[in-house]
Formats: C-alpha cells, sequence, structure tokens
C-alpha cells in the first residue's frame, strides 16, 4: 500500500487500505455489496487525516478544488 | 494551452486493472518514485446506481530544475487531488485530477478512462491532459512552463505506465499463490 501523507496515519491507513481492497475485489466487483463495510476504518483514518490537511492547510486547497469539480458529479453519477 | 494523451492496452482483466488501479503507487511500482503518498479523503457508495465515488489526495516529491524554480520556487512537494467514479453496470471507471500546489500558476486537469477492451481479457486505458499556464506576463515566459509541464507529464505518464503493469503482474502471481495456499489448505 502507498504511505500517507501524515506518518502518523499510517498504521490506521494501511489497515482501512487492506479492507477496502479486499471488500472492492470480493463484494464491490461481484455487485454483492450493499454497504461499504469498512466506513468504520474509514472514520478513524478521516479523524487522523482531517488534522494533518488541516496542519498544512491543504483543507482549504481541496475545498476550492472540490467545487471546481462538481459538475463532473453530474455526468458521472447517473446510472448508465 | 497544452494537450497531452495517450492510450494502452493492459494485458489484464478490468477486474484486475480497477482493482490493482487502488495499489497503483504501493511498494511494487519502482518507477512512480516521485509519488510519495495516496491518501483517501472521502468514499461513497450510492445505494441505487453502484456507483462508487473517491476523492484522493495525492503526493508528490519531484525537484524542479533551476529554470523552473524561479517560476515555482523551491518547494518540491505537490498535491494532486483526483475524483474517481467505478460505474459498476457500465464497467467504466473514470478519474478526474486537478493539481492544488501551484494552481495560481499552472493548471493540469487530466482524465483517465478505464474500460474492458475489445480483445476478451484485456483493459483499454485512456488518458488526456490539459496543461494552461495562468501567471499573467509574457507569451514566452506561458509558454516555457507548459512546455516543462507538459514534458514532465509524458514522462511520469511513461513511469506510470511502467510501473503500473509491474503492479499488475506481481498482483496476479500473488493472487495465485495465495488461490493454491488455499486448494492445498482445503485438501490436506
Amino acid at each position: 500500500m502507498s504511505a500517507s501523507l501524515a506518518p502518523e496515519c499510517n498504521e490506521v491507513k494501511e489497515r482501512y487500505d487492506t479492507c477496502f481492497l479486499k471488500w472492492y475485489s470480493e463484494k464491490y466487483l461481484r455487485g454483492t455489496a450493499m454497504s461499504d463495510e469498512c466506513e468504520p476504518l474509514f472514520k478513524e483514518y478521516k479523524a487522523c487525516l482531517g488534522k494533518a490537511l488541516k496542519e498544512r492547510g491543504i483543507d482549504t486547497m481541496l475545498d476550492e478544488a472540490r467545487a471546481d469539480m462538481k459538475e463532473n458529479d453530474v455526468e458521472h453519477m447517473k446510472p448508465s | 494551452m497544452r494537450f497531452f494523451s495517450s492510450q494502452h492496452e493492459f494485458e489484464y482483466s478490468w477486474d484486475e486493472v480497477t482493482t490493482c488501479n487502488w495499489r497503483k503507487y504501493c511498494p511494487w511500482n519502482d518507477k512512480s518514485t516521485h509519488v510519495i503518498a495516496v491518501d483517501t479523503i472521502s468514499r461513497s457508495l450510492d445505494p441505487k446506481t453502484h456507483i462508487l465515488r473517491t476523492e484522493r489526495l495525492i503526493t508528490c516529491k519531484q525537484a524542479a530544475p533551476a529554470l523552473m524554480k524561479k517560476f515555482l520556487g523551491s518547494e518540491d512537494v505537490s498535491h494532486v487531488f483526483e475524483v474517481s467514479y467505478v460505474d459498476l453496470r457500465a464497467k467504466k471507471v473514470t478519474m478526474f485530477s486537478q493539481n492544488l500546489t501551484w494552481s495560481n500558476l499552472i493548471s493540469v486537469q487530466e482524465k483517465v478512462v478505464y474500460r474492458p477492451s475489445r480483445i476478451i481479457g484485456c483493459t483499454t486505458f485512456e488518458q488526456s491532459a490539459k496543461i494552461i499556464a495562468l501567471c499573467g506576463g509574457w507569451q514566452k515566459v506561458k509558454n516555457t512552463i507548459e512546455e516543462y509541464t507538459v514534458e514532465r507529464f509524458r514522462q511520469n505518464a511513461v513511469k506510470g505506465r511502467e510501473g503500473f503493469e509491474r503492479v499488475l503482474a506481481i498482483s496476479r502471481e500473488a493472487f495465485a499463490e495465495q488461490r493454491e495456499q488455499s486448494r492445498r489448505a482445503q485438501s490436506a
């Protein structure tokens, strides 16, 4: 797995990534995923990462980029 | 403004390619060493469409040549924001990315699509990018920045493809080994 930009989050990130990859290949791709089962781990990882992003001032850059790319959601979230 | 595009056929199934895509920059990729971190920012599964939407932050470390340092400063760590959509029913992964760092000087927008190829068991990769220098001033300066950026983008794209081929090969081996182990465990 890849590292986190915040070394203090590496351990929880590794656990989350492993969970997600297993879920993606064994459930999501087979069409049997009802929900994202790794969400509890993701919350833990997100709490750690959120702090690091704020400290580095990346959170505001992300908000701007997210707003710029919002229009892609319209096309790519609609049912095919 | 500069454009870049490339296409490639991976000799792996869409399932394999899109699974490995999540760890394209893991240590098995010994080419894209400029990518030092990949963090997931948000992830959601639409229960109706089964479309999986993911936001990631990609952190790179790549020294710029002296000429570019004049424009970009001495900072060599940069961030890219990526939003991806996995549409399982359409068998299509679409990824958009945009630079966060130096965004007042230059805009680099990339789109990547992974689809099953017409060749059975293969996956088509299509990549396109638009690079625009935003800074005011001489056209010559803008041209220099755009030329440099598109060239670096091209080099990183080649490294990315080679590195990803390696990740795919090692993953397939690891998976086969795992299956063999569980088969043995069952028959024992």
